[in-house]
């Protein structure tokens, strides 16, 4: 975006050297001014990135554990081979984002996400965690969002906060045929993937193959359904946490050498700009001095 | 088989999360006080209708709330 915005006015600037006296002057301090501003965003984003990197390591460590935690809460839907009940009812979407952007794509990638989802099957609601995604899809999808939070990806994601967003999803007054959780799925350092977890109904459950080798309650099930909601709440927050730190990273880090660049450049644009009015100067001064000679 | 929390009216992740507060709170003053940090949240919500946004609320309050109410407004949720 900087370089775009950029470009333009550095065509502008190169034409005008050509142009009477006066005027040079004013773009060499154009220029000086120019790079100063871009030297300091440079210095922001270098520091952001800094940050982002201290902060990724303890990120990419909560994700491993709670991939971990996720796929052993998992482990009993995939071996009670339980599958989401095709009902006429609406499906539930949660999409974990974060309030915070400079972070590459990763936003617009799940919102592009949940709209090709909508598109393809309109009988959705949707459930939003995070400001971005709620600004985006706030635009398009306004009419299917149910809830919205607020405040989440501060820091690494705590159980408490899973536990608190999966309550209140559970305390919505309508009954939902499937629930599936959409986060973006960390591949490497540079590629995620919006990716989606289920998490099943009571009726899904119950009607699951394999699940009477599980010998549990009937009427536990429904704490089981809480809990695992909650558990794959915790492992998408997590996992996209990391994902969001990894990006901010490398969008930071692509802005600093963006920003070299541009510095470089307008370093040897300044230095041409002040030799060429020193030159124009001794021109002057020479010519003047020749034709006071010859009176 | 009908627990008492559940009677309550609180969900079982609340149960957990009182239990696991309580479990936080019991320890060591040095293991407590990082073991606190685990159960903050400070999230915000807002509920939306008709594709227009309802008033931001705290999440923990509104949930204490909502089990007070299932409770039948008798039993204090934390």
């Amino acid at each position: 975006m900087l370089s775009r915005a950029a470009r333009p006015a550095l065509r502008a600037v190169a034409t005008r050297p050509a142009a009477p006296n006066a005027a040079t002057y004013a773009t060499l301090r154009e220029i000086e001014g120019r790079l100063k501003s871009i030297r300091n965003i440079e210095k922001i984003t270098n520091t952001m990135k800094i940050v982002a990197s201290t902060k990724l390591n303890r990120a990419q460590r909560a994700m491993q554990d709670s991939r971990v935690y996720g796929a052993t809460s998992n482990a009993v839907f995939e071996s009670a081979e339980t599958k989401a009940l095709e009902s006429d009812k609406k499906k539930l979407l949660i999409v974990c984002s974060s309030d915070k952007g400079l972070c590459g794509g990763i936003h617009s990638g799940l919102s592009r996400y949940i709209r090709r989802r909508t598109a393809e099957d309109p009988n959705v609601e949707l459930v939003l965690i995070g400001e971005k995604v709620r600004a985006q899809l706030g635009r398009t999808n306004a009419k299917d969002i149910v809830l919205s939070f607020a405040g989440a990806g501060k820091d690494i994601p705590t159980f408490a906060e899973a536990m608190n967003i999966a309550d209140q999803i559970i305390l919505l007054p309508n009954e939902y045929a499937d629930v599936e959780i959409v986060y973006n799925k960390f591949i490497n350092a540079t590629s995620y993937e919006p990716t989606s977890v289920e998490a099943f109904s009571e009726e899904a459950i119950a009607a699951s193959p394999n699940f009477s080798a599980f010998e549990v309650d009937e009427e536990l099930l429904g704490n089981l359904r809480e809990y695992a909601l909650a558990n794959s709440l915790y492992h998408a927050l997590s996992e996209g946490h990391a994902c969001e730190i990894s990006a901010r990273r490398n969008a930071m880090d692509n802005a600093s050498k963006n920003a070299g660049e541009m510095i470089n450049k307008y370093q040897i644009l300044f230095n041409r700009t002040r030799q060429a009015v020193i030159t124009g100067e001794l021109v002057e001064i020479i010519t003047g001095a020749t034709a006071s000679e010859d009176m | 088989m009908v627990f008492a929390w559940k009677a309550a009216g609180l969900t079982y992740n609340r149960y957990l999360a009182v239990a696991a507060r309580a479990v936080r709170r019991s320890l060591k003053e040095e293991k407590r006080l990082q073991a606190e940090r685990r159960g903050e949240q400070e999230l915000r919500f807002a509920k939306w209708q008709n594709g227009k946004m309802g008033e931001l609320k705290n999440l923990g309050e509104a949930n204490a709330a909502a089990y007070t109410q299932a409770a039948g407004g008798s039993a204090p949720a934390s």
